[in-house]
């Protein structure tokens, strides 16, 4: 058997290229799809005769997305979901890096952690909603904790995980060339932990960004799921689903331009690829 | 807690000084306790012992005000209370009936479709993007709209417990399947496989514990995006148990609610995620050293 | 009877983003006869394993034929059985269940497949192991299952690509000797790529020197050791160094031509062919 100890590249991927042409193709096969997707949806609509005020037609959703553009309400909602999610990020990176790092170091500490921290991952996030807004009353304070608990747990748990399948051989080299603590937190541990903790921050955004919008819809005068709720209340089914699509459109954003470059500069450039995320 | 850290630790490290005989010169409460840390009851129960120690001392020392967290005791109390009068027993088999709806058939949709995209190469080109920009919509914004279609029904709740199945779950089909190892496909072809057969025995087995985590990841959405239904949509269930709750002022039944939904997953988790998952993955030995070889 | 026939072998492969085209195979044209052990050697990225490739059909050859058994190859199939040298086991099959695959592909009934399986375990030591799974295994023994897999399916040709390569060299020596006996007690007809001279000396009766790419064949050595070979005694005897230097100067010269470099690099890859 050959244990895998040290940590080579699992999977062979074929070179990146990153050329006028496959940059080109790549963004074809990316839109292409998408594009064939909105294509089915208006043909589908006008084809089956449903009622337009049930199931509105793709120019309608564009007039609604013009009209949030336009009046303003694009970019008050938009405003406060990002800042809520970016404090909310921020908050848990800040509170949860160093918590889970410091268990993880523990071999002792996070035998005792693991199971609780399954237990809070599982549980963190909308589960909370209700109490949150008992402690902290409806409004930003509310999302905020949520973004920040849905957050925290899972980047908790896979750095403490992060730390625990760095090689030992790598933690005794960093040790005999003489690293002190602080070092060794810097220099081994954080990055060692790495790909385990882009998991996390992908897992727990996943669970944060939900949280957002279900913290929103209940708890907040303003945001993408206000405004979404607010508009089924009006039965304005063109704006619902031009919130959806910016909802969508601003995952696959935040997951393009930030978690991303983050793998491919830290984790795929020394060559370690960590658990596959989804 | 912190009188069986240190043995440990030095165990590990082998820092600490006469190492050997030490359990030896222990006594027999020593070697019962060694062998209930073995224990794998012991070990994930064990931990949340003195969680909810320190619970009943923040709520003994009255460190939050009585009307922002209650105590075990309350909590525990309002439990019996709400089994007497039926209202949790009725609410549970409510969660767990959607529940279940939800996962039964964004299993029955999310399995087959994930392995049609995913056979030929081309097809899961073509849909990867919008599996990905469905799984970016997040499932609870569909809430409104679906409530739109089909008013506040069980169906609403399936149709977005279905939704927050069928995503993560036929990504993670799509991504198995990319995974299974190439040389095993070659292998099984020279053996003399057909395509059917090299789909049942390699691909399936081999995409697996991707799926495993696809389902993991699946349930642990829909869980929340019931919770979530269930406060928006507000008719019964855990969820609205908790926001009603919490409407009219009742802590404690807050509590409860998250207690309960905590005791649920890990019910969950021990009797059906965990056992599939030892079964495939771990059973295996994890199909991800093999790659590392090849 | 000729097992394998190789004949003007050509591969030329486009790469997908620069539309470059590279030649990996130029001209590989040998045989391989029924009951024969043949090795084919070349430098590393000389194109070996693309040679095996194509043969097992994995891979599309663009020119040339190759035939086994009398037929054309057309795809993988149980006639080529490969060991791998990342032995490619199913991890979640038994050890028993990755013996019988090929047998069970081919309908044979459970109490006869399970007989076929002991027996072939048994061969390559393996017998007691029937209900591990392949991850409780050591290296070796998972390269001794990826030949009982292959064997009991009893192929025309069992293709080997370096299966010892990512094995520790003790065990590797010892999985020789383990080859050679079965293949002197059984006689399978065995096409064996490596990049290890010694390797390829003492398990074969000829050996495919190849050159470097675009490869073409270098010269085809005869190995007239006598078996059964054990490496104790067969690596003593004179001959086996004369042959073994006699591959390393081939390999050595296609290295010095490959150092000389540009000018004579278009008729260098020439030469070869005639020598």
């Amino acid at each position: 058997m050959t244990a895998p100890t040290a940590r080579r590249p699992a999977v062979r991927r074929p070179p990146r290229r990153r050329g006028v042409r496959s940059t080109a193709a790549g963004a074809l096969w990316f839109f292409g799809p998408l594009a064939a997707l909105v294509a089915a949806w208006a043909v589908a609509v006008s084809a089956s005769g449903a009622p337009l005020r049930v199931f509105p037609q793709v120019t309608d959703v564009l007039a609604a997305l013009g009209e949030l553009w336009t009046s303003g309400d694009l970019w008050r909602h938009l405003g406060a979901s990002l800042r809520r999610t970016g404090i909310g990020m921020a908050l848990a990176l800040v509170t949860a890096l160093p918590f889970g790092i410091a268990l993880g170091a523990s071999r002792v500490l996070s035998a005792f952690f693991l199971p609780l921290l399954r237990f809070s991952v599982a549980l963190a996030g909308i589960a909370w909603i209700p109490i949150a807004t008992l402690w902290f009353g409806y409004g930003d304070r509310a999302v905020i904790f949520i973004v920040w608990n849905a957050m925290f747990f899972a980047l908790t748990y896979n750095a403490m995980l992060g730390v625990r399948q760095i090689p030992t051989e790598l933690l005794r080299a960093a040790r005999s060339l003489g690293t002190g603590r602080l070092r060794m937190f810097w220099e081994i541990l954080l990055p060692g932990a790495l790909p385990s903790i882009v998991t996390g921050l992908r897992v727990g955004l996943g669970y944060g960004w939900r949280g957002l919008v279900a913290a929103e819809i209940i708890a907040s005068n303003a945001g993408l799921g206000y405004a979404l709720f607010q508009a089924q209340k009006y039965f304005q089914t063109d704006v619902i689903i031009a919130s959806m699509m910016i909802i969508g459109v601003l995952w696959l954003l935040m997951d393009r331009l930030l978690l991303a470059p983050l793998e491919r500069r830290t984790v795929e450039r020394w060559g370690m690829t960590g658990a596959q995320g989804t | 807690m912190t009188s069986t850290a240190s043995p440990t630790r030095e165990k590990r490290t082998g820092r600490g000084p006469g190492r050997h005989g030490r359990g030896a010169r222990r006594g027999l409460a020593w070697r019962m306790w060694r062998r209930c840390l073995r224990s794998g009851t012991f070990r994930t129960l064990g931990p949340f012992v003195p969680v909810v120690a320190l619970w009943w001392l923040l709520d003994a020392l009255e460190v939050f005000p009585e009307s922002f967290f209650v105590g075990p005791p309350t909590v525990v109390d309002k439990l019996g209370e709400l089994l007497e009068k039926g209202i949790l027993p009725g609410y549970l088999s409510d969660s767990l009936t959607r529940l279940g709806y939800g996962v039964g058939f964004g299993l029955l949709i999310g399995l087959p479709l994930g392995f049609a995209v995913a056979m030929s190469r081309m097809v899961r080109r073509a849909f990867w993007p919008i599996l990905l920009f469905f799984q970016a919509v997040a499932d609870i914004a569909w809430l409104p709209i679906v409530i739109v279609w089909f008013g506040f029904s069980l169906t609403t709740v399936t149709f977005v417990l279905v939704y927050t199945i069928v995503f993560p779950l036929m990504l993670s089909v799509v991504a198995g399947v990319e995974q299974v190892p190439r040389e095993l496909v070659r292998a099984a072809r020279s053996l003399g496989a057909g395509r059917l057969r090299v789909f049942l025995e390699v691909i399936v087995p081999g995409a697996l514990p991707s799926v495993a985590g696809g389902i993991r990841t699946g349930l642990g959405y829909g869980w929340r995006a019931l919770v979530a239904a269930e406060i928006i949509v507000g008719t019964s269930g855990i969820g609205f148990m908790m926001f009603d709750a919490r409407r009219v002022g009742d802590v404690s039944q807050v509590f409860l609610g998250m207690a309960v939904l905590g005791a649920l997953w890990y019910a969950l988790d021990a009797l059906i995620l965990a056992p599939f998952e030892r079964a495939t993955v771990e059973r295996w030995g994890m199909v991800r050293a093999m790659e590392a070889d090849g | 009877m000729t097992a394998l026939k190789i004949d003007r072998l050509n591969k030329v492969y486009t790469d997908t983003y620069s539309g470059e085209e590279v030649t990996a195979i130029a001209d590989v044209s040998f045989t391989v006869r029924e009951g024969e052990f043949v090795s084919v050697l070349g430098p590393s990225g000389c194109g070996k394993t693309t040679v095996l490739n194509i043969v097992a059909g994995f891979v599309r050859q663009s020119g040339g034929t190759v035939v086994v058994d009398g037929r054309p190859v057309d795809g993988p199939g149980p006639d080529r059985g490969v060991v791998f040298q990342s032995h490619a086991l199913f991890p979640w099959k038994t050890v028993l269940g990755n013996v019988v695959f090929g047998l069970r592909m081919r309908g044979v009934p459970r109490a006869e497949r399970n007989a076929t399986a002991e027996e072939f375990l048994k061969l390559v030591g393996l017998d007691g192991f029937a209900h591990r799974y392949p991850h409780e295994l050591s290296g070796g023994m998972q390269q001794r299952l990826g030949v009982a897999r292959v064997l009991a399916n009893e192929p025309a040709v069992m293709l080997m690509d370096e299966p010892f390569a990512s094995i520790d060299a003790q065990t590797r020596r010892k999985l020789q000797e383990d080859l050679t006996g079965i293949f002197e007690s059984r006689r399978p007809t065995v096409f064996f790529v490596t990049h290890d001279v010694d390797e390829a000396v003492f398990l074969s009766d000829r050996i495919v020197v190849l050159s470097r790419r675009p490869s073409r064949v270098r010269e085809i050595v005869d190995v007239t050791l006598p078996r059964p070979r054990r490496w104790q005694e067969t690596a003593e005897l004179p001959e086996f160094r004369r042959i073994a230097n006699q591959v390393n100067d081939l390999l050595a010269g296609d290295e010095n031509e490959a150092a000389d470099g540009g000018a004579r690099a278009g008729d260098a890859g020439g030469e070869p062919g005639a020598a």
